[in-house]
């Protein structure tokens, strides 16, 4: 007679399964993941070994995008797929050039959010949430967010090696203009993002592996990113190799940059 | 574990740096950045590499030697997030092939400790890693289960929200009928032997008034504010209540002892519901009904005593409403007899099943026939002969009343038309009107028909419509009347002087006749009783009212000579009676 209660989303804490977060985590030199994430990474790595170095790219333009955007005078931020939080975090960045920053993460795997509310327990400015980067609205209204986050003030949006897991069938670009919407003017939209115009051959196998996990990868041309940043303007270099974003040192910049596969830009909301 | 600096420590003395220091630094850098993540610019990485050179450096040129540096900096490299094997392998390599050549260090004490060093540095490294990686497994072991511990919290909480949704009503937070019935159906299940069960179903009186006049959201917080009072009471009495219907609820009490508690149960709820009631600054008038149901739990179905529950809440809205009403098992099987009944009766009229009896009109003065009424009765094949009274009223409230008055207005003008063919002196035909058919707009028509087609003039038909029918005319029905009038039929007041009518209406009716209901004749042949006397008066009255309104006057249920005789006394026209013959059938009539 009781009715069947509906499962809420992503229930699947299965560890023999691997996750984007953790697998990211392995590839960044972490030790916060399972085997299963670790045989995935290996396994991509056979294609293409220089998946760490890519994964560090694309973790060192978020440092350096956090920092730019904490001295251009942002004070809050919200980090969406911020994975496993350790080796160096967005808050601790940005609280390295503003001590108030706020920055509420947001990833849909419990064991990642569990495992960052575990370590930013004491942080009053700093909150881990639990949620579908396809459901922003829910993003937006949760009340940790909004506790940390006022969104009449500027905030830097950070959807770095986010958008590319997320396939056309989930209306990317509309979760980014309804989170768009929600955003004051002088805010920041910090995008990294896989694609297969440089090296397409890898990228194939690559999205193959992907489909054993919970999120596909869905690469997507220069093109197809630019679009993201439709309503903001984008600030200098524009969208670039993710080593070419001001790079700190001419020795940080590679020389075949497009290696790393993953477009970086940082846009502006007039 | 030493915790890693970033900053140089603070020196005993300051020593001058090496000059080749700067170039074993770079040449470190270049080896070990980049081969894992490490969360600092290439700068600060450049001087944290800066400070552990200086601290091997001093160990290696110090008077006293102390190796667990080379630990300490191990540690440092791992904590500082150079933890990849490669930036293990590359510093030692590094510091075997170049450290000593670029500080410009070639004796054996200097070889010695260097080796030193590497064999700590890596033990530290080794150790800082490994002890990490157990932490960080630990970490994620725990934080698994503690993901997975939230998730099923989340499960148990939205299927405990979802079970609660699905049994009780939003709107006031009560049990809904859903849960009502499970916890009967619980009580009713291996029942103590004596235990006794008592049901009271409340129904609001005329709430859709409620809500049509003052508007939903009143009609809402009205009933939010009669769950609460329901609420009170059964946490009062210890019983459990529910919202059964829009404006239904309904108590379960399972300590009954007898039919008495249950009616001072519904009682309290009914004196609750009276008591004043405002909402939005108004106030609202409001009264219920209460169905009550009380009977041993043993042998009882919950399906059975909800239906009864509800049967005895209809009784009370049916008996006027604003009452309890106790279910009666005598009065249910009387309605669901009646129900039968009327169930039965369109099939019945298919068949034919309905006939007419007829009963002499005579005229007083003469004794003569000059009429007879028509009387319904109905062949059930199971029942028998059931007379007007069993289903009369039945075909009246299910409508089937207007087919089945126009079946029988037609058998008993074609029986008049046959009556003509036998004598020179036919009786007119008298037949009865339900207030369905007058209300019924095609009557006037439908009777011209009946009238066209079996070749009976208007005059020799007669109509008769109760008093209490009368009274119920509205505009539309007189018109109908004053149409039947018009065709030349007559019409006639049945029983009249009992419907408590206002008799200005015999002014407005276009009526020929009266007829006096049976229970004004009863008694006027006694001799001189008070009694007799006052009737016999007020029969003469009602003749002589009668006449002055250029009325003919029937007297019926005439049973003794004595009675026919007062009757022609005072004037009276016709009678029908024993007397003069029961209902027969048409062959039994003795024509003039």
């Amino acid at each position: 007679m009781s009715p069947s209660a509906p499962v809420p989303d992503g229930l699947d804490i299965d560890t023999e399964r691997p996750t984007a977060a953790r697998g990211y985590d392995y590839l960044l030199g972490g030790e916060h993941n399972f085997a299963a994430d670790r045989d995935m990474i290996h396994k991509a790595m056979a294609l293409m070994p220089d998946l760490p170095m890519q994964a560090r790219e694309n973790r060192a333009f978020l440092h350096r995008a956090v920092s730019v955007l904490a001295g251009a005078g942002v004070r809050q931020f919200l980090d969406i797929g911020s994975g496993i939080p350790t080796r160096g975090n967005v808050h601790e960045v940005a609280q390295r050039v503003a001590p108030d920053a706020r920055v509420v993460y947001v990833d849909i795997d419990p064991v990642a959010v569990s495992h960052g509310r575990h370590l930013l327990a004491d942080d009053p400015n700093t909150t881990v949430i639990r949620a579908d980067v396809r459901n922003p609205e829910a993003i937006l209204a949760h009340p940790d967010t909004r506790a940390l986050i006022d969104f009449d003030q500027p905030v830097g949006l950070l959807m770095v090696a986010l958008l590319h897991v997320v396939p056309d069938t989930d209306d990317p670009y509309g979760i980014v203009t309804r989170l768009r919407a929600a955003l004051a003017p002088g805010s920041y939209l910090v995008v990294g993002h896989g694609t297969h115009d440089s090296r397409p051959g890898d990228m194939e196998h690559l999205a193959e592996i992907s489909r054993r996990t919970p999120t596909l990868l869905s690469t997507r041309s220069r093109a197809e990113v630019l679009r993201f940043f439709d309503g903001f303007e984008l600030i200098e270099p524009g969208l670039v190799w993710a080593p070419l974003w001001r790079p700190e040192s001419p020795d940080a910049v590679p020389t075949d940059p497009e290696r790393s596969i993953n477009y970086v830009g940082v846009g502006v909301l007039a | 574990v030493t915790p890693a600096g970033q900053r140089p420590p603070a020196l005993a003395s300051p020593a001058p740096t090496p000059p080749g220091l700067a170039t074993f630094v770079h040449a470190w850098a270049a080896a070990v950045i980049g081969t894992s993540y490490v969360p600092m610019t290439r700068t600060e990485q450049v001087a944290f590499l800066d400070v552990q050179a200086h601290r091997l450096v001093r160990a290696l040129t110090t008077e006293s030697f102390d190796a667990a540096v080379g630990y300490h900096v191990g540690t440092a490299l791992t904590a500082a997030d150079f933890t990849a094997p490669e930036a293990l392998g590359r510093t030692t390599a590094l510091m075997h092939e170049r450290l000593l050549t670029d500080l410009g260090l070639a004796d054996d004490r200097s070889r010695r400790r260097l080796g030193r060093l590497i064999e700590t540095l890596a033990e530290g490294f080794a150790r800082a890693v490994r002890d990490r990686t157990l932490d960080a497994q630990d970490e994620m072991r725990r934080a698994a289960l503690e993901a997975r511990v939230r998730i099923e919290h989340a499960l148990r909480t939205s299927e405990a929200r979802v079970l609660h949704a699905a049994l009780h009503d939003p709107l006031t937070g009560l049990s809904n009928r859903t849960l009502f019935a499970d916890r009967l159906s619980d009580a009713l299940t291996d029942p103590p032997e004596s235990a006794r069960i008592a049901l009271c179903f409340v129904g609001l009186d005329r709430f859709k008034l409620i809500n049509s006049t003052f508007g939903h959201a009143v009609g809402d917080r009205v009933l939010a504010l009669v769950a609460d009072r329901m609420r009170a009471l059964a946490d009062e009495q210890g019983c459990a209540v529910a919202r059964l219907g829009a404006d239904e609820f309904g108590f379960l009490a399972t300590d009954s002892t007898c039919a008495d508690d249950a009616m001072k149960l519904a009682d309290r709820a009914l004196r609750r519901l009276a008591e004043p009631m405002r909402v939005g600054g108004r106030e609202i008038p409001l009264s219920a009904s209460v169905g009550v149901v009380e009977r041993p739990a043993a042998g009882t179905e919950p399906a059975d005593v909800m239906r009864a529950a509800d049967i005895s809440l209809h009784w009370a809205k049916a008996d006027g409403r604003g009452r309890c009403v106790l279910f009666d098992a005598d009065r249910n099987a009387d309605d669901v007899a009646r129900y039968a009944l009327s169930a039965a009766m369109p099939a019945g009229l298919r068949r034919d099943e309905f006939t007419l009896l007829y009963q002499p009109l005579v005229e007083l003065s003469h004794g003569r026939l000059v009429g007879v009424e028509a009387l319904a009765r109905w062949h059930h094949p199971v029942r028998g002969l059931l007379g007007a009274g069993e289903f009369i009223g039945l075909a009246e409230d299910s409508g089937l009343i207007v087919a089945l008055g126009l079946r029988l207005l037609e058998k008993a003008c074609r029986q008049a038309v046959r009556w003509q063919a036998c004598t020179p002196y036919p009786p007119f035909i008298s037949v009865n009107l339900a207030v369905r058919q007058i209300r019924n707009p095609g009557l006037v028509g439908q009777v011209a028909a009946v009238l066209d087609r079996v070749g009976l003039a208007p005059e020799r038909l007669q109509l008769e419509i109760t008093e209490t029918a009368v009274m119920s005319i509205d505009d539309e029905s007189l018109a109908t009347l004053r149409a039947l009038g018009g065709l030349g039929v007559r019409l006639v007041i049945d029983d009249f002087g009992t419907g408590y009518a206002n008799l200005s209406y015999l002014c407005d009716l276009p009526v020929h006749g009266l007829k006096l209901a049976a229970p004004f004749i009863d008694g006027i042949d006694d001799l001189d009783s008070e009694r007799a006397r006052k009737r016999r008066a007020l029969l003469e009255t009602m003749v002589s009212v009668g006449h002055r309104l250029g009325l003919t006057v029937t007297a019926e249920g005439v049973e003794t000579l004595p009675q026919a005789e007062r009757l022609r006394t005072i004037g009276c026209d016709l009678a029908q009676g024993y007397l003069f013959g029961r209902p027969m059938p048409p062959t039994g009539v003795v024509l003039p």
